[in-house]
């Protein structure tokens, strides 16, 4: 498996970084076996793995959202932003208020708030629909307002929990692209977590392969096309579908 | 050829297969301003009951006819349409009177139940400490109460208000608890990580997630506000004033004067209608663009 070369100049810190870290909870469960694990700044990383996994545990501590039982949790990342399984959206406001919602609750001034969620709206294809409640909207688009909100507030780490698992198949393959063009234009870290295979090596640099019963880390697998800087280069889908598949087997036998 | 379709679909994003079919601006074409009710559906909506209260009035007064039921006891549409000349400058008054209990006991109804729900949502101490009286307090039969009331407050519209505003604070409270209680919990988070205070969480995501809930139980306590007047009309009679509707039903009753009971029955009714009304009213105008239970659904 060759990864192609990367046109990005490596990472001066890293976003995030677990060494040794465990989460057993209260009532006994032990979510995480001791994990390591870096998000480098501007690299996509994407876990797949079974239900159970600890998946959503590493996001969760990510966001500083859960603490690790043991282990040392790094987070140097200035700004995260959170996108959910769904949407997620307060259907009583705009799309563009939506949007903007991060940013004021940051108490950044009205004015920037405004300019930086139209500028995201614009980036996902949405600035037409400023005003629009998101009941009027299909689910890719409430998706992409989703996205929207969460660039709005200008990461350097995107943590994404099966952002488009809600979607059909034809809408989560564009929103993929999309994700990956946002990230030639922005150059944020992500972690992002999926139950396909295919998505996770399309999107990412690195895919984190997961075991259950405890949650541990089985391998990490470099992806052989990994998101360009420059979206002429061509992706080689052949190494990826033999990626895919190593994954699966990997995944079946742990 | 497989690798040369996707450069070719990375070169030109924007006119790639997938955005052809199915644009974002396509799709976000505004709909059209929905319609307002036409002549058309308006009658569809109003024929029907319409329909059912001309056949229910006209089997009562075949029913009354075919039987002979004397009029003391129960009275024909005509006998109550006919008294509607000669009560109506005594119903007027006390008309008035329930409704000033029944919306004054709504309105501190209103403002008690969600003020409670706040507290309790904002502290879980406090619903484990206030709950289990709420329920206490819409268990215990009202009509039982009321008479303690009587003792305290005196007979009056007073005393009523406070029956009315006993028996409509549950349902407020408890769906007002149910909807702060209930919001996304994404939401929430969304709303913590981005540093959000309690504050600011209540007023611009709690709140407005729960309204629907609120009137909801605002819908249920419109109709039990004026039962609550009533009952304590019943109990606590005229007080010295001008009676309400329960003292006309209490004492017509008595003297068999059906018609004129009848009237005032259908007088509670519609001020219970009327209280209904203007919350549904609230409910349609605040909720219809974004909440299920007040879009229309004709389309």
């Amino acid at each position: 498996m060759s990864a192609s070369p990367s046109t990005q100049a490596p990472p001066a810190t890293d976003l995030v970084r677990f060494a040794g870290v465990t989460k057993t909870y209260s009532n006994g469960f032990t979510a995480l076996a001791p994990v390591d694990l870096t998000i480098g700044a501007g690299r996509i990383v994407s876990i797949v793995g079974p239900s159970g996994c600890g998946k959503t545990t590493l996001l969760r501590m990510a966001g500083g959202l859960s603490s690790p039982t043991t282990g040392e949790l790094a987070v140097h990342s200035a700004q995260n932003s959170y996108v959910f399984q769904d949407p997620t959206l307060m259907a009583w406001r705009s799309v563009l208020a939506n949007t903007e919602l991060v940013s004021k609750i940051r108490k950044v001034p009205r004015a920037e708030c405004r300019r930086r969620a139209v500028e995201a709206l614009r980036l996902v294809g949405l600035e037409n629909v400023q005003k629009s409640l998101p009941r009027e909207l299909s689910g890719g688009m409430k998706m992409r307002v989703s996205l929207a909100r969460a660039l709005a507030s200008e990461p350097d780490l995107m943590l994404m929990d099966e952002p488009f698992a809600a979607l059909d198949e034809f809408t989560r393959d564009r929103m993929a692209d999309e994700l990956i063009r946002l990230w030639r234009e922005r150059r944020f870290g992500v972690l992002f977590i999926t139950h396909s295979i295919r998505e996770a090596v399309k999107i990412a640099h690195e895919v984190v392969v997961m075991a259950s019963g405890p949650g541990r880390i089985v391998e990490t697998v470099e992806s052989p096309s990994p998101p360009q800087a420059d979206a002429d280069a061509a992706r080689d889908t052949d190494a990826l579908d033999e990626t895919v598949k190593y994954i699966g087997a990997r995944l079946a036998a742990a | 050829m497989s690798i040369a379709e996707k450069t070719s679909t990375e070169q030109t994003p924007q006119t790639s297969r997938a955005e052809q079919v199915a644009t974002p601006q396509a799709a976000a074409r505004p709909k059209p301003p929905r319609k307002t009710p036409s002549g058309r559906t308006l009658l569809s909506f109003v024929l029907p009951p319409l329909v059912v209260l001309v056949v229910a009035v006209a089997l009562w007064q075949a029913l009354i006819s075919v039987f002979g039921v004397p009029k003391f006891l129960v009275p024909a549409p005509g006998d109550v349409l006919a008294e509607i000349g000669p009560a109506i400058g005594t119903l007027v008054e006390p008309t008035l009177v329930t409704m000033g209990e029944a919306y004054g006991g709504f309105l501190l109804a209103a403002v008690v139940g969600f003020a409670v729900a706040f507290v309790m949502a904002r502290w879980n101490v406090a619903e484990r400490g206030l709950y289990p009286y709420m329920v206490l307090l819409q268990t215990i039969p009202i009509i039982a109460v009321a008479p303690i009331l009587v003792v305290w407050l005196g007979p009056g519209p007073t005393t009523n208000t406070v029956v009315a505003a006993m028996i409509a604070v549950f349902p407020v409270t408890a769906n007002t608890l149910t909807g702060l209680k209930s919001t996304d919990r994404n939401l929430v988070q969304l709303f913590a990580m981005a540093g959000a205070t309690r504050r600011y969480e209540m007023g611009v995501l709690r709140i407005p997630y729960a309204l629907p809930y609120v009137l909801t139980g605002l819908r249920i306590a419109a109709g039990s506000s004026v039962i609550g007047a009533i009952v304590g009309e019943f109990v606590a009679g005229i007080g010295g004033g001008q009676g309400g509707l329960g003292y006309v039903i209490t004492s017509t009753a008595q003297q068999l004067l059906m018609p004129r009971l009848f009237l005032a029955v259908i007088a509670a009714s519609c001020v219970s209608l009327l209280l209904f009304g203007l919350v549904r009213l609230v409910e349609v105008l605040t909720l219809r663009r974004w909440h299920e239970s007040a879009m229309s659904h004709d389309d």
